[in-house]
């Protein structure tokens, strides 16, 4: 015990390590500028002195061509790293910086601007890369915590309302908790892996990167803000419910869930790809959204209502098999729709990779609806004629409905970060925004 | 746009100071006599809650660094946890007293998170000194809330508890972006 103490005191006596980062606190050319003119060269403002070595600030045309006209050097009691530039042409700029403090970490950024064109976003500069495999699965696991929050927010208000139990109530909280968690902890490692992908450094050097012309200077970044408040405010009127046993709270949380899904359809390709109008975002937020409350009541129904509520069992297939089918209705509607505006020719189905994912998304959607139908026209009348309510079967026949139906999920995910096949028509070089 | 993360922190400030107070009185009077109005007992632990939510904010406009943003978040999942943690305990939906040990863990994260993102030794600047005195600061109130659990009545660690929030508020109302600590300001840290 005394040597932990004395390990305390030395600890708290002794300086940590010198280690000291600065702080980018300005650059010229800004982010996303649209110049009229080319710059004589890029500087980068720091709080504290810096180092740099002559290929510290890289500037890279759209095709990757380097522009800089010397190496790169400090001014202003090294305050300021600097590289001069050529002549720019017409196009967008990527810098690249690192730099490195006087005692010793190395801080980096990544910028865009443009000359006489709109710069591209952070996510579209030079070099950058994905999305990765893990990127998948973190979005595939969005969209799961979402579902599991709108659709069981949906469930709890529109299928079970005042028939809750204790142990259905428990068990509800509990799986939209994990929901809006999951909505929350995910959004932020999507938001770094996307950072990561811009600035292409491993974790330890991301670390110290500066995110702002992400977070602030793109639709992503945007939805990455609006979305993290949302959920929390979200975490919290659903505590409230909790604590204060009033459903009615809940209302609120789903109505700003489902807007919140508006983000995913704002910041996707139906908002700025080519042929992209407010009817595409509509469709896919209806796609989106229908899509969430279908996956996550089949998720209360199997885990939640199936398990501690044997009462209600009959009751809550019948009423969510209506809802279902509203829907099923809507998220194929909506899926067609998008499908025809974001493939331009049907062979895209089977010669684009956009194309393909789609396909198999589809069958997977097709066999789900078949499980579904299956519910609708083999276990909803048993279950009106008041038989099977006790069946194991249809307990693990949710199960599996569910999984296809997460499945399904996942395969929208590898489909919102896939570039659907380019449409043959003119279109503003820069104007692209993920 | 956005204000100075100095005037971000006294406003934590302000709210870690009523935080104190609120602890201090209901150790001075007593829990009987703090009680007698029930939303008393709800004072303290909402406050914290709120404060958790109000971080979130804070968390996504300040984006300078990676490890800015994390370590906000921490202290935002942290305070929403602890509070929410009291608030189920104080309203019984919450029985099983462990889920008091909900406020060590938050404080030991809290502390932890405070250390590891300031990368600047002590005497760098003010904003350095202070990082570091509220990640020790957090670290002894993980401590002190621990012995709590073990002796929830003793007096003394009831108080301690308190005057950790009010070191924080101190601590926070201290905070300027660039000014000297004890007449020493690193010349690396922008006060030239």
């Amino acid at each position: 015990m005394r040597a932990l103490v004395a390990a305390a005191l030395v600890a708290l006596a002794l300086p940590a390590s010198a280690f000291a980062h600065a702080n980018l606190t300005q650059r010229e050319p800004d982010f996303g500028k649209r110049l009229a003119t080319s710059p004589p060269a890029v500087l980068l403002h720091f709080d504290q002195g810096v180092d740099v070595f002559a290929n510290s600030i890289e500037v890279r045309s759209a095709r990757g061509a380097l522009v800089t006209a010397g190496p790169a050097r400090t001014i202003d009691k090294q305050r300021i790293a600097t590289v001069p530039l050529r002549h720019l042409p017409k196009g967008a700029y990527t810098v690249r910086w690192h730099v490195t403090s006087f005692e010793g970490h190395v801080i980096s950024g990544v910028y865009t601007f443009g000359v006489r064109v709109v710069a591209p976003p952070p996510t579209e500069a030079y070099g950058s890369a994905g999305p990765t495999t893990f990127e998948y699965i973190v979005r595939w696991g969005y969209f799961v915590g979402l579902a599991l929050l709108v659709g069981g927010l949906a469930f709890r208000l529109l299928v079970v309302g005042k028939r809750a139990t204790p142990a259905l109530e428990r068990r509800f909280y509990l799986v939209a908790m994990v929901g809006v968690l999951a909505s929350i902890e995910l959004g932020i490692v999507g938001f770094l892996l996307r950072a990561r992908d811009a600035f292409q450094l491993p974790l330890g050097r991301l670390v110290y990167g500066d995110l702002s012309p992400l977070a602030q200077g793109t639709r992503f970044g945007t939805a990455f803000i609006a979305m993290t408040l949302g959920f929390a405010l979200v975490a919290a009127i659903l505590f409230l419910a909790w604590l204060t046993e009033r459903p009615v709270l809940l209302w609120p949380a789903f109505v700003i869930g489902l807007v919140l899904c508006s983000g995913l359809s704002l910041s996707g390709h139906s908002a700025v790809d080519t042929g992209s109008s407010w009817r595409s975002e509509l469709a896919d937020w209806v796609h989106l959204s229908a899509a969430c409350l279908w996956v996550g009541g089949l998720a209360q129904l199997a885990f939640v209502v199936w398990p501690s509520a044997p009462g209600l069992r009959r009751e809550a297939f019948l009423r969510f098999s209506q809802l279902a089918a509203v829907l099923v209705g809507l998220m194929v509607g909506a899926g067609v729709y998008l499908a025809y505006v974001r493939l331009p020719q049907a062979s895209d189905l089977w010669q684009e990779r956009y194309g393909q994912v789609l396909l198999l998304k589809s069958a997977l959607v097709g066999l789900a609806l078949s499980w579904g139908a299956l519910h609708h026209f083999v276990v909803r009348p048993a279950l009106e004629r008041g038989r099977g309510t006790g069946s194991r079967a249809i307990s693990r026949s949710l199960l599996g409905e569910s999984a296809v139906a997460m499945a399904v999920l996942l395969l929208a995910a590898v489909l919102v970060d896939a570039n659907p096949p380019e449409r043959p028509v003119k279109q503003p070089a820069a104007a692209i925004s993920r | 746009m956005q204000p100075p993360p100095e005037v971000v922190h006294w406003m934590f400030g302000t709210g870690f100071v009523f935080l104190g107070l609120c602890l201090l009185a209901e150790t001075i009077v007593g829990r009987k006599v703090w009680r007698r109005r029930a939303w008393r007992a709800y004072l303290w632990p909402s406050v914290a809650f709120l404060m958790g939510v109000f971080m979130w904010p804070v968390m996504v406009f300040f984006t300078s660094s990676a490890i800015h943003m994390l370590a906000h978040g921490v202290w935002a999942q942290a305070m929403m946890l602890a509070g929410a943690a009291q608030l189920g305990l104080v309203r019984g939906k919450l029985r099983n007293p462990l889920w008091e040990l909900t406020l060590p863990f938050a404080f030991a994260v809290s502390g932890g998170a405070f250390l590891i993102h300031e990368q600047n030794p002590w005497l760098f600047s003010r904003a350095a000194f202070l990082h570091h005195a509220l990640g020790w600061t957090a670290i002894v109130g993980a401590l002190v809330t621990l012995a709590l659990f073990a002796r929830p009545r003793s007096p003394v660690f009831n108080a301690g508890f308190a005057v950790v929030f009010l070191a924080f508020s101190v601590l926070l109302f201290c905070d300027r972006n660039v000014a000297p600590i004890f007449g020493h300001l690193s010349p690396l840290a922008g006060g030239r």
